[in-house]
């Protein structure tokens, strides 16, 4: 698309909810309550693997207030085959004959009075066999714990319809890619290096937990849910029940934060059930604590090996990738083999070889959480990257420029890059750090240093929006689309792209929250999608009834090129204040699936997101305790759409990976979670910030992207944690290859650096 | 007695609810009278999205009994706008763009005005001594500190 | 929740009344923050709980006393201890410590009284008021005793205090010229402390001639490192005085392993932070 001058677009408009928001009025399904309604509590798995041998409810039952007790057995009453996934149908909704992970559901008690179904689903006593478990991704390779005995593939997204799982093992999916001829490469090279990398089980902890409350009927399901995916539900919960999609509904409103927790089905298929078996609305709303059980970050151990030329030049690259997707498959395999294709970097490396391996254990189930994989490749690639460059004696911004992709070199999965601004957002970061400045490297117990990373991801492909934008009688619009407003600004978004194509004011236009008896198809708001995608569905539905506006104002005989108001082209044609115009469209970009054999596809996504982060770091040597003094994040945005909102999802996006890389770690101890509540899992808060954080936006026109636009909520996240560890190793010397990096793990290094390693205990 | 009559003002008007003494504030507040800007988030008073004043200094309202509101006086985000005019906080939360989701707001809204209350002009360590209760998890706090210093500058100048 | 008695009498002998020795299901709140963080998770439930909130004002009173110190009731809130100018100026360590005591909220509703008798290691005021050897007068049906704060915690949430009996006041005496509590958190900046160190020190020109060392949150319960006062004590705070010190109280601060660090990890944080108290209380440069 051609650059074009424009009014609404690029412009930063606050955000259109902003009032209810600071008066405390959004509309978060949490808040809701329906007439009649009951109160779901769920008793949960206190071991990480087992087979149930019975569940005794009679206590719970008999308490006064309480409803009903629903087990897995029941479930199936009303759903004969009551297992769910968007990859795999692994997930049952209850528990049935054995139990998978720590705090997976296995009863769940229904109450008018919360407190009363809480404390009944405490009596609970159910006796399970303990089958021997597996935690460890690496481990659970060979392990004689087998976490599924069947695995049944879901068939239902395009991009994962080879699925098969491999029988007898814990493999949910393996991706390979052979480019060029790594093995040749490597035995001819100059310089090899070899590196193992690991990263933690983490958590979305979005601020409105995961909540569904499920109103059934004979023919009809009402979801009100915090869905990132609402026609995704429907679809689930229309197959689960085998009814037409047209029958389940299922609507949302703000979200108080998503960040990929609440993407396919969480709890609603559990509220779906429970109302069909009370004949009441029921609500299954999440504590904070719930929801480590329900939906986490892969835990991932990554091998990575580079041959190196005397040049500097990164001639071959292999890489060995585990995945630890906890007990249920969930959107696993996606991660898997989406991120499995950029696992050798954004460099631009001839012989390339990639094996990606999604694994079940006995962990809560991982998903997609802000990067879909990507934090924990950037994590590894850029921390070898770096030692490469320090052994080499090369400067790490040198190395990774005489290294990096440019537009028009083949990605390693074959696509040719196209508006990849790699090049410019490692040059703006080095700027902005004064990397080409003299840094004092302080003196005594705090030491200074800095780093750089840089890392890419592909865009979701290939996926559907669809968009109806509607013009009222007196010229008012209302744009009805499924992507869901979670805090990154969409509806915002959204709204500018309708003003512009139909030379509007914001304020007369209105979206509508997603629900699907009303608003069309979307794949699901994820992987920073919604602005290419769905941006463009509502830039055509748009443009379609601009169209019919000429029209019709050609039919009532106004001249052509006439600016008469709408409403009065409205009164014309229907002789008063009456009538709608209706503009639709389905957007999906072009796509060509991965070869089987080779990983390879000339077309896997249709733009890339670049994000690169400079950090500066103190040390203090005596305790390992480090304080980032400068945190410099910069992206390739494409030409954002509202400037500011671009800039908060960066800095957020920068924020939230700043917590995975230093302060956030789930902790298991055989199996049992032992921390999950913000008490115990720390999120980072006002005083754990950088000293100084800067953004930067490389603006740069996508050609294919609606007025330019690329997605960019998740860019923020990737330089993040090796930038911190590379400017560690810079200060003081050692290299931190497990995340988090945390004050000990520094201190330890230290003492073995200097031959005093500290104990053990 | 495991039920209490309490007698308090919200938002400036006198009210009456009968309480369990097991009901935190924000359940009561929510259920009794639909007021859902105090939301129980981590439950453990540590992300400050319950935050309430009472008595003019921020409470965290999931831990507090709600029988213990009798004779207070009960400030919610819902009474910090004089009706369509907001307060200076929350036009500067606004302005700023000092959120994303936006669940955590009122209680950052809230903290704010009791800091203001007591250090009409605080520097930007005092704002985050008074804000670092509060958890952003969209991580705003870079904007959330500029709104407060906004909110600031308006309330002097009004 | 369970649904529980609340008692809400207006003096400290009908409290007192409404407690009963033998039994834990009747306890008295005051803030509460401690105690419903703990119903919440259904760690405790009560059949009765009695409300301090009510009784004779002068418990929620800050006081100067005539020797120098302060008498602070047990129901006073922590946010009072952090504003009323008469703690800054009578031990401006108490002031210093709540900047840094959870937030602005729970100080606004916890209560001294609750802090201490709750029992919890990870608090910031248990090792301060040790170090500034600071007392508690405790009433029960029998009257009232006094003891010193190190003697009120015997384990993990476990205190002196019998089930009847609350404190009331406590009494920091003038406080040593030289004090500091440095608090260190290891997992976020917002955490409990991973440890505390409290010192307070009279010096006699260059030598220290009186030594009171605490330290909180690393130990079981919240004590005293004798063994630090000792090596202090007739010292000039040369560097190498300061290093032993810090050597003591790694030696003697027993440590456990959890998740804010190992216990090697931490007596090698024992032994810096020691130092730094010590060099902080006295002007030196950390």
């Amino acid at each position: 698309m051609a650059e074009t001058s424009t009014t609404t677009v690029g412009q930063s408009y606050g955000r259109l909810e902003g009032h209810a928001k600071v008066t405390g009025r959004a509309d978060y399904i949490y808040n809701l309550r329906l007439p009649s309604m009951l109160h779901a509590k769920i008793h949960r798995s206190p071991i990480g693997h087992g087979r149930i041998n019975s569940i005794d409810v009679s206590a719970a039952a008999a308490m006064p207030g309480v409803h009903m007790v629903v087990t897995g057995e029941d479930v199936k009453t009303v759903l004969p085959e009551p297992y769910y996934g968007p990859a795999f149908h692994d997930q049952p909704i209850l528990a049935l004959d054995k139990v998978r992970h720590f705090g997976e559901p296995v009863a769940a008690v229904l109450a008018a009075d919360p407190h009363i179904a809480e404390r009944a689903a405490r009596l609970i006593v159910v006796d399970y066999e303990e089958l021997p478990a597996v935690y460890d991704e690496i481990e659970a390779l060979d392990s004689e714990a087998i976490v599924h005995e069947e695995l049944k593939p879901a068939g239902t997204f395009a991009d994962l319809k080879h699925l098969s799982g491999r029988r007898d093992t814990n493999v949910a999916l393996d991706f390979h890619l052979r480019l060029g001829d790594a093995d040749k490469a490597f035995a001819e090279a100059v310089h090899v290096f070899e590196h193992t990398f690991r990263t933690q089980q983490t958590m979305h902890t979005p601020f409105e937990p995961i909540v569904a409350i499920a109103d059934v009927t004979h023919d009809r399901a009402i979801i009100h849910s915090s869905t990132q995916s609402p026609s995704f539900v429907r679809y689930e919960l229309s197959r689960l029940l085998g009814w037409p999609e047209s029958n389940v509904r299922v609507r949302t409103g703000h979200l108080g934060g998503g960040f990929g927790a609440k993407v396919y089905v969480k709890v609603e298929a559990l509220a779906l059930a429970l109302s069909m078996l009370a004949h009441r609305p029921v609500r299954v709303a999440q504590t904070m604590e719930e929801q480590f059980y329900t939906i986490t970050k892969h835990p991932s151990t990554f091998r990575i090996r580079s041959a190196v030329d005397d040049d500097g030049r990164i001639v071959g690259r292999k890489c060995e990738v585990w995945w630890n997707g906890g007990a249920y498959a969930d959107i696993g395999p996606r991660v898997t083999q989406k991120s499995g294709f950029t696992a050798a970097g954004p460099y631009d490396i001839e012989n390339i070889d990639i094996d990606s391996f999604a694994l079940y254990t006995n962990r809560p189930p991982a998903g997609a959480l802000r990067g879909f994989g990507i934090p924990q490749l950037v994590w590894a690639y850029e921390s070898h990257t770096d030692i490469i460059a320090r052994e080499l004696g090369i400067d790490p911004i040198v190395f990774r420029k005489r290294n990096i992709l440019r537009d028009g070199r083949p990605q390693a999965v074959g696509t040719i890059v196209k508006d990849g601004e790699f090049e410019p957002v490692l040059d703006e970061t080095a700027r902005r750090l004064g990397w080409d400045r003299p840094y004092d490297k302080g003196e005594g117990a705090k030491r200074r240093g800095r780093g750089v990373a840089i890392g890419f991801k592909a865009s979701i492909s290939p996926t559907t929006s669809s968009a109806i934008v509607s013009v009222n009688a007196d010229g008012s619009v209302i744009v009805y689309c499924s992507t869901v407003d979670m805090g990154q600004g969409s509806d915002t978004a959204m709204a500018q792209i309708a003003a512009e194509v139909l030379d509007i004011p914001l304020d007369r236009i209105r979206v509508v929250n997603p629900d699907t008896d009303v608003t069309p198809y979307d794949m699901s708001t994820l992987g920073s999608r919604s602005t290419f995608h769905m941006g463009h569905a509502v830039r055509l539905a748009a443009a379609d009834a601009k169209e019919k506006l000429v029209a019709m104002a050609e039919e009532v005989g106004m001249p052509e090129g006439s600016n008469a108001p709408l409403p009065e082209l409205f009164i014309k044609k229907f002789g008063m204040r009456a009538g709608t115009i209706v503009g639709t469209a389905n957007f999906k970009p072009d796509y060509a699936p991965t070869d089987p054999e080779t990983g390879l596809s000339p077309n896997a996504t249709p733009f890339w997101m670049i994000g690169a982060t400079g950090a500066e770091v103190e040390v203090d040597t005596e305790t390992g305790q480090f304080t980032i003094l400068r945190m410099i994040n910069v992206c390739d945005v494409g030409k954002p759409i509202n400037p500011a909102v671009v800039e908060t999802q960066l800095s957020g996006a920068a924020v939230m990976q700043l917590g995975f890389t230093t302060t956030e770690r789930m902790i298991l101890e055989n199996g049992q979670l032992t921390n999950p509540s913000l008490a115990d899992y720390k999120v980072p808060g006002i005083f754990d910030m950088p000293v100084i954080m800067e953004n930067g936006m490389i603006e740069a026109e996508q050609h294919n992207g609606p007025f330019g636009a690329k997605g960019a909520g998740e860019s923020g996240t990737f330089g993040v944690s090796p930038a911190i560890a590379n400017a560690i190793e810079d200060a003081v010397g050692v290299r931190i290859a497990e995340m988090p990096i945390t004050a000990e793990a520094i201190f330890r290094a230290l003492r073995a650096k200097d031959g005093a390693p500290l104990e053990e205990d | 007695m495991s039920r209490h009559t309490i007698n308090f003002t919200l938002n400036g008007r006198p009210v009456t609810a009968d309480v369990g003494t097991h009901q935190n504030l924000t359940e009561v507040l929510q259920e009794s009278f639909g007021l859902f800007g105090a939301r129980e988030s981590c439950g453990q008073g540590l992300c400050g999205c319950c935050t309430v004043l009472i008595d003019g200094a921020a409470v965290t309202s999931c831990l507090a009994l709600a029988a213990f509101a009798d004779g207070s006086d009960v400030q919610t985000v819902e009474g910090l706008a004089d009706g369509e005019e907001l307060s200076p906080e929350q036009e500067a939360f606004i302005e700023i763009g000092a959120f994303q989701c936006g669940y955590c707001t009122p209680g950052f809204v809230l903290m704010t005005r009791q800091l203001l209350d007591e250090n009409p002009d605080p520097d930007d360590d005092e704002i985050k001594h008074y804000l670092s209760g509060n958890l952003c998890r969209c991580g705003a706090y870079p904007e959330i500190v500029q709104a407060v210093r906004l909110a600031g500058e308006k309330r002097r100048a009004r | 929740m369970t649904p529980f008695e609340l008692a809400q009498p207006a003096s400290l002998a009908e409290a007192i009344a409404l407690l009963d020795p033998n039994d834990t299901a009747i306890r008295p709140i005051a803030g509460g923050t401690a105690l419903m963080l703990m119903m919440k998770m259904g760690l405790y439930e009560p059949q009765k709980l009695i409300s301090l909130r009510g009784i004779e004002p002068r418990y929620s009173e800050v006081a100067a006393t005539a020797d120098g110190g302060l008498r602070i009731g047990a129901v006073t809130p922590l946010r009072q201890l952090e504003m009323l100018p008469v703690v800054a100026e009578r031990a401006p360590v108490i002031a210093h410590t709540m900047r840094r005591l959870s937030n602005v909220r729970v100080r606004n509703v916890a209560r001294l009284g609750g802090h201490l008798a709750h029992g919890d290691p990870h608090l910031d005021l248990p090792p301060v008021l040790i170090a500034l050897g600071a007392t508690l007068a405790i009433a029960g049906p029998n009257g009232e005793r006094t003891i010193a704060v190190e003697d009120l915690f015997q384990g993990y949430l476990e205190t002196a205090l019998a089930p009847d009996e609350l404190i009331v006041e406590v009494n920091v005496p003038a406080a040593a010229a030289h004090t500091a509590y440095l608090k260190h958190t290891t997992r976020s900046a917002d955490d409990w402390p991973a440890l505390g160190i409290a010192v307070a020190l009279d010096m006699q020109g260059d030598s220290v001639s009186g030594a009171r060392v605490a330290i909180g949150a690393a130990t079981d319960t919240p004590r005293r490192l004798t063994s630090v006062e000792a090596a202090l004590q007739g010292e000039a705070l040369s560097d190498a005085a300061i290093n032993r010190a810090g050597e003591a109280a790694a030696a003697e601060a027993e440590v456990h392993s959890d998740a804010r660090g190992s216990a090697a990890y931490k007596r090698e944080l024992i032994r810096v932070f020691t130092g730094r108290t010590i060099r902080q209380a006295t002007g030196r440069e950390a």
